[in-house]
């Protein structure tokens, strides 16, 4: 890349779990309480802004173009443009890589950037043979064209369908992202307890940085009345004892993915600043880190968990990053499964030789060097959000350890990865 | 000329209002519209007329009422509505079909030329308003509006806009008939055209409503309505509603005659000329300027505090298109204070005082926090937190800070002194006190405290600001309890002594209700807190030491937890739903005291505090005093505020009595040296001889 972007400064609100204490704001409630957050503390002149980019995956059907309307809602100003992406569980990185990709096109140097998701409000559907009843009694004029209309419909035509459902399900191979996890689980021969043992590791590790999270959270005020300031996902070792004794969701009886070890459905908001490395310099900032490089890469969508390491892989292929060089890796927990079976795929050779089309394998993944604050299965994962959110941790937690470089990488929903590479900025 | 007539093409004219300053009608104008009429009646082949104005916000904002106040002669003023009732009628028998293309304010004698056409258009631009505000001012419309509003739209909606003396926008005027048709300001003449091709209207059919027997009921359901609302101490909706309820019984020119007839008797009274005067006092007050400089309109502002005040003051200038910090040591003050604002805005949405979107946007411009966030982008920041000296002067020490040098400090303290919190800013002369009422979105009032240090043009910079606000400012002196706070509370006192005495609360509430009082003083009392109430109390005692003593039943209610509506019970206990019961007391006999007694025992300590203040040049003009608890207290207005009333009762009688209250109730009485100087000379409050 010729000219690098780099994070100046972000900012979060709590990640809660659906139906929980977000749920009575929108996602354009969340993200515009992270960006009128953000602005107001990061000094950021909102008249030089090129460009406003926020993933959202489940926008809502009252918000088209979501970012533009955060944009307005939070007061930047009519001038900025702003676009909406969707990458589906990397939505945050593709708003970041957008920025990245106008800084190195010569395109604009200073963006917001970011993503938000609100699940509690992902809205229930009719059944389109219903809906199309409804069309038919919203023609019918006459008293008889009504009541005929009327009596067309059955009780089964009011049973909602659940959007929230039907998007975490991948409709070209027919699978739940659950039932994609179960596969993988399968084939790299990872027991429930093993992924339950990741689970409980998760949420030790969140709780014991909790103080460290807190420092990219901003309170909210929802209209519940009530200030939420922390993440309220997290459990205990005590809360956790029953982890155990939960029913697999995607497979009865013989499934070994749980509520408990896969992330949660939650909302939540993140708003990154960035910038051209040099409009930084000039405007005399302190970036927390430097986006080094990026990669998304495809693969086969049954198997979507795996796709970190394709997209590792690709960044490998095309920039001077290397895996085994990370102070920090931070794979998103859509499954514990999913995360246990990249950290297998990585170390093997012939994973490497047949999937990634490379001799060597990508090396081990240290378990204490990956998730070091939690993932997912502690916090939540509200889609859109999380490759943001993500981002933010690892650049804060590079500084917080003072570390050089670490990688972000994500599975995505329909077989893809991505992967973004972070390099602290010393000050 | 004020009215002219242009030719327009298919033998169309126009014919504009255009008078140099503001569209309204005075002698001129009325002149010039008799000549248009009569050159119209003498021209042939004129298929239409459109009515329109050159101004940009106004179309015609109603009769001058400066050739109001100065007349005090009934047969002149009779002849004055009869002299417009005519121009208007011949104006309204012109034979080719007449249409009102209105923009901006249609108001008053505006509205009734109107009703001369045939069709009225109005544009739904922010500054179009239509009514009859005329009782609102003691006054009832007599230029024909009183016959012919019942006669296009019925007598109940008539009712409704001319009693409550509506302005309203051209959606729900085009509701109630007023309007026919709600076009956009860049296509109302291609409208008014086409409207003015159509035949002329045709008059109302005579509707089921319209008997004897119905407007009988109609009047007695308004008439307790109005009774209720007013007290009886308004005439002039009271006139309205009588001749409303009649007119449609009645040929044209009877009701014409009755109009004029009522207009001249209103017009003379003392209510109408204190309502106008208190009118004026207010539109001076929204211009008021106290420096030459010319600030620049403040887009961010900052509230410290998420209190009852700090949030209300944070909704109300998000709402006047601000972006605000609201700002709370702690995050549930901060999100109790969110829903103050929350609730706030809601009840506007609900009453389509806003649209859901702007409501949104309010809230949005609102940004809620208990952390420290820099503020040097905001004009302006406002402290609204607990009031004691100590900590508000760490604020300001604290603000210094955050804020830029330009930022404009303010306090909203109600009573504690703003010069010495000014000296822990690093610029006392940045400095001033921003006093706002509660409810802030409903109390048009805001002091402006000049204190000793704050520079001229930081208080042309507050008191512009409050009037972006689109409050009405009055600028004090920094003395304890300025100037509403310092005159209510002897009589809160006073309120608080009588009860002592044995006094019920209801009794001394019908009192003062009877006085003119919006609220009696107890209920006021548990509606503003107990506690508060107290506090202020004890601290004006402390500063004013010819107060009387504070009376124990305050102190008392405290220990026993009842502070007052909050708590849902003070003087009254609130847990009964629809109306507040009076705290049981025993059996206790008060001494013997009539109504007038009473009254006096409450307001003349209000007359004297007053006086002092003008005194102590606390408010620059009794002007300023009257207008202040007028706004900020309700003070009876019809009486035009407490030196007004003492003026009118006249200052001897005051003083004599104030001597005779203090024979037997209290040094406190006398009257303060002021107004006994003003006796001696014999001068009155006001220098007389007004406008």
């Amino acid at each position: 890349m010729n000219e690098h972007l780099v994070i100046v400064d972000g900012i979060r609100t709590p990640f809660c779990k659906m139906g929980s204490d977000l749920a009575g704001m929108s996602a354009g409630d969340l993200g515009a309480a992270a960006v009128k957050q953000l602005v107001a503390q990061s000094g950021l002149d909102v008249e030089s802004l090129d460009q406003v980019v926020m993933g959202c995956v489940g926008q809502p059907v009252d918000s088209a173009n979501l970012a533009r309307i955060i944009a307005l809602r939070s007061g930047l100003p009519e001038s900025v443009p702003a676009v909406t992406v969707h990458r589906n569980c990397a939505s945050g990185c593709e708003a970041i890589t957008q920025a990245a990709m106008a800084v190195a096109a010569g395109e604009g140097c200073s963006f917001l950037v970011g993503g938000t998701e609100s699940m509690s409000n992902y809205p229930l559907l009719f059944h389109p043979a219903a809906a199309e009843k409804f069309m038919s009694l919203s023609k019918a004029r006459s008293v008889a064209q009504r009541l005929g209309a009327l009596a067309a419909f059955r009780l089964g035509d009011f049973k909602p369908l659940i959007s929230l459902q039907m998007g975490l399900t991948d409709p070209v191979c027919g699978l739940n992202m659950g039932e994609t996890a179960e596969l993988i689980a399968r084939e790299a021969g990872l027991s429930r307890a093993d992924q339950d043992d990741f689970a409980r590791e998760s949420h030790a590790r969140a709780l014991a940085g909790r103080l460290f999270l807190q420092g990219e959270i901003v309170t909210v005020f929802p209209p519940s009345g009530r200030a939420v300031e922390e993440d309220n996902g997290i459990r205990t070792p005590d809360q956790l004892q029953k982890l155990d004794q939960l029913k697999p969701v995607f497979e009865k009886g013989t499934g070994t993915v749980t509520a408990g070890n896969a992330s949660q459905i939650t909302d939540g908001a993140v708003a990154l600043w960035v910038m051209s490395e040099k409009e930084a310099q000039n405007q005399g900032r302190k970036p927390l880190a430097r986006l080094r490089g990026y990669a998304y890469a495809g693969c086969d969508p049954t198997r979507m968990g795996l796709g970190p390491l394709y997209a590792l892989a690709a960044l490998e292929a095309k920039s001077e990053f290397r895996l085994a060089d990370m102070d920090l890796i931070e794979i998103n927990e859509a499954f514990a499964g999913q995360v246990l079976a990249c950290c297998i795929g990585a170390e093997s050779e012939a994973f490497a030789r047949s999937e990634l089309d490379r001799d060597t394998a990508l090396g081990p993944i240290a378990k204490d060097k990956l998730n070091i604050h939690g993932g997912s299965i502690a916090l939540g994962h509200p889609v859109g959000a999380t490759g943001a959110r993500l981002t933010l941790t690892l650049a804060r937690a590079l500084r917080d350890r003072n570390l050089n470089q670490g990688v972000v990488a994500l599975c995505v929903g329909g077989g893809q990865g991505a992967a973004l590479w972070l390099e602290a900025i010393k000050s | 000329m004020n009215v002219r007539l242009e030719d327009r093409a298919g033998g169309l004219v126009e014919m504009v209002f255009d008078r140099p300053g503001v569209n309204v009608f005075d002698q001129q104008t009325l002149s010039d519209l008799d000549h248009c009429v009569s050159e119209l009646e003498g021209r042939e082949g004129v298929k239409g007329l459109i009515l329109t104005s050159a101004h940009k916000s106004v179309f015609i904002a109603g009769a001058d009422l400066h050739s109001l106040s100065g007349e005090g002669d009934p047969e002149k003023l009779k002849d004055m509505a009869q002299a417009g009732q005519q121009i208007f009628h011949r104006l309204a028998q012109l034979p080719m079909t007449k249409v009102a293309a209105i923009h901006g304010a249609c108001l008053g004698g505006g509205y009734e030329c109107t009703l001369a056409c045939d069709y009225r258009l109005a544009t739904p631009h922010k500054s179009t308003r239509i009514g009859l505000p005329e009782t609102s001012l003691g006054i009832l419309p007599a230029w024909g509006g009183c016959t012919l509003l019942p006669r296009l739209i019925g007598v109940p909606k008539a009712l409704d806009v001319i009693l409550n003396g509506r302005r309203l926008p051209a959606v729900p005027a085009k509701k109630r008939g007023m309007i026919d048709a709600v076009i956009p300001e860049e296509r109302l003449m291609d409208h008014a055209k086409i409207w003015a091709a159509k035949r002329c209207r045709k008059p109302r059919a005579r509707g089921l409503m319209d008997t004897r027997l119905a407007m009988a009921v109609i009047r007695m359901k308004a008439s307790a309505a109005l009774q209720a609302k007013t007290g009886g101490h308004y005439p002039a909706p009271e006139k309205a509603l009588g001749l409303l309820v009649r007119t449609l019984f009645m040929k044209r020119e009877e009701s014409f005659r009755a109009e004029a007839m009522y207009f001249s008797q209103l017009a003379v009274s003392e209510t109408s000329r204190n309502l106008v005067r208190l009118f004026f006092m207010q539109e001076a007050a929204k211009k008021k300027r106290v420096d030459d400089s010319r600030p620049e309109p403040v887009s961010r502002a900052a509230v410290i505090g998420a209190g009852v005040m700090g949030s209300g003051i944070a909704q109300w200038c998000a709402a006047r298109g601000m972006r605000v910090v609201l700002k709370d040591i702690a995050a549930e003050g901060v999100a109790k204070g969110m829903q103050t604002v929350r609730n706030v805005t809601q009840a506007a949405v609900k009453r389509r005082i806003l649209t859901r979107a702007e409501g949104q946007a309010v809230v949005d411009r609102v940004l809620p926090t208990h952390q420290d966030l820099p503020m040097h982008s905001a004009e302006v920041v406002i402290e609204a937190i607990v009031e004691k000296m100590a900590v508000k002067k760490t604020l300001f020490e604290d603000l210094a800070r955050c804020t830029g040098p330009q930022t404009l400090l303010a306090s909203n303290t109600s009573a504690l002194s703003v010069t010495e919190m000014a000296q822990a800013a690093p610029d006392p002369g940045q400095v001033c006190g921003i006093h706002f009422f509660n409810p802030v979105h409903r109390m048009a009032l805001v002091e402006v405290v000049q204190a000793k240090h704050t520079r001229p043009e930081v208080l042309q910079r507050a008191v512009s600001f409050v009037q972006q606000l689109g409050k009405t400012p009055v600028v004090v002196q920094d003395k304890p309890g300025f100037v509403v706070n310092r005159v209510l509370m002897p009589y809160l006192i006073e309120a608080g002594r009588l009860y002592e005495e044995n006094f019920g609360a209801p009794e001394l509430d019908r009192a003062m209700l009877a006085f003119g009082m919006p609220m009696g003083p107890m209920r006021l009392m548990d509606e503003i807190g107990i506690d508060i109430c107290h506090h202020v109390a004890e601290f004006l005692c402390k500063e004013l030491s010819y107060l009387p003593e504070m009376p124990g039943i305050l102190s008392q209610l405290i220990e026993l937890g009842r502070l007052g509506k909050k708590s849902s019970a003070g003087f009254y206990d609130y847990h009964h739903r629809r109306k507040p019961v009076a705290q049981q007391r025993g059996n206790l006999e008060a001494s013997p005291l009539s109504a007038e007694d009473l009254r006096d025992r409450m307001v003349l300590p209000m007359i004297n505090e007053a006086a002092r203040i003008l005194e102590e040049g606390v408010a620059a003009s009794p002007e300023d005093v009257d207008l202040a608890m007028v706004l900020g207290t309700g003070f009876a207005p019809f009486s035009g505020g407490p030196l007004r009333y003492a003026d009118a009762r006249g200052l001897q009688a005051i003083a004599a009595r104030m001597e005779c209250l203090a024979e037997s109730g209290g040094a406190h009485f006398a009257p303060c040296a002021y107004l006994v100087e003003k006796c001696k000379s014999g001068d009155n409050f006001y220098l007389e001889s007004e406008a």
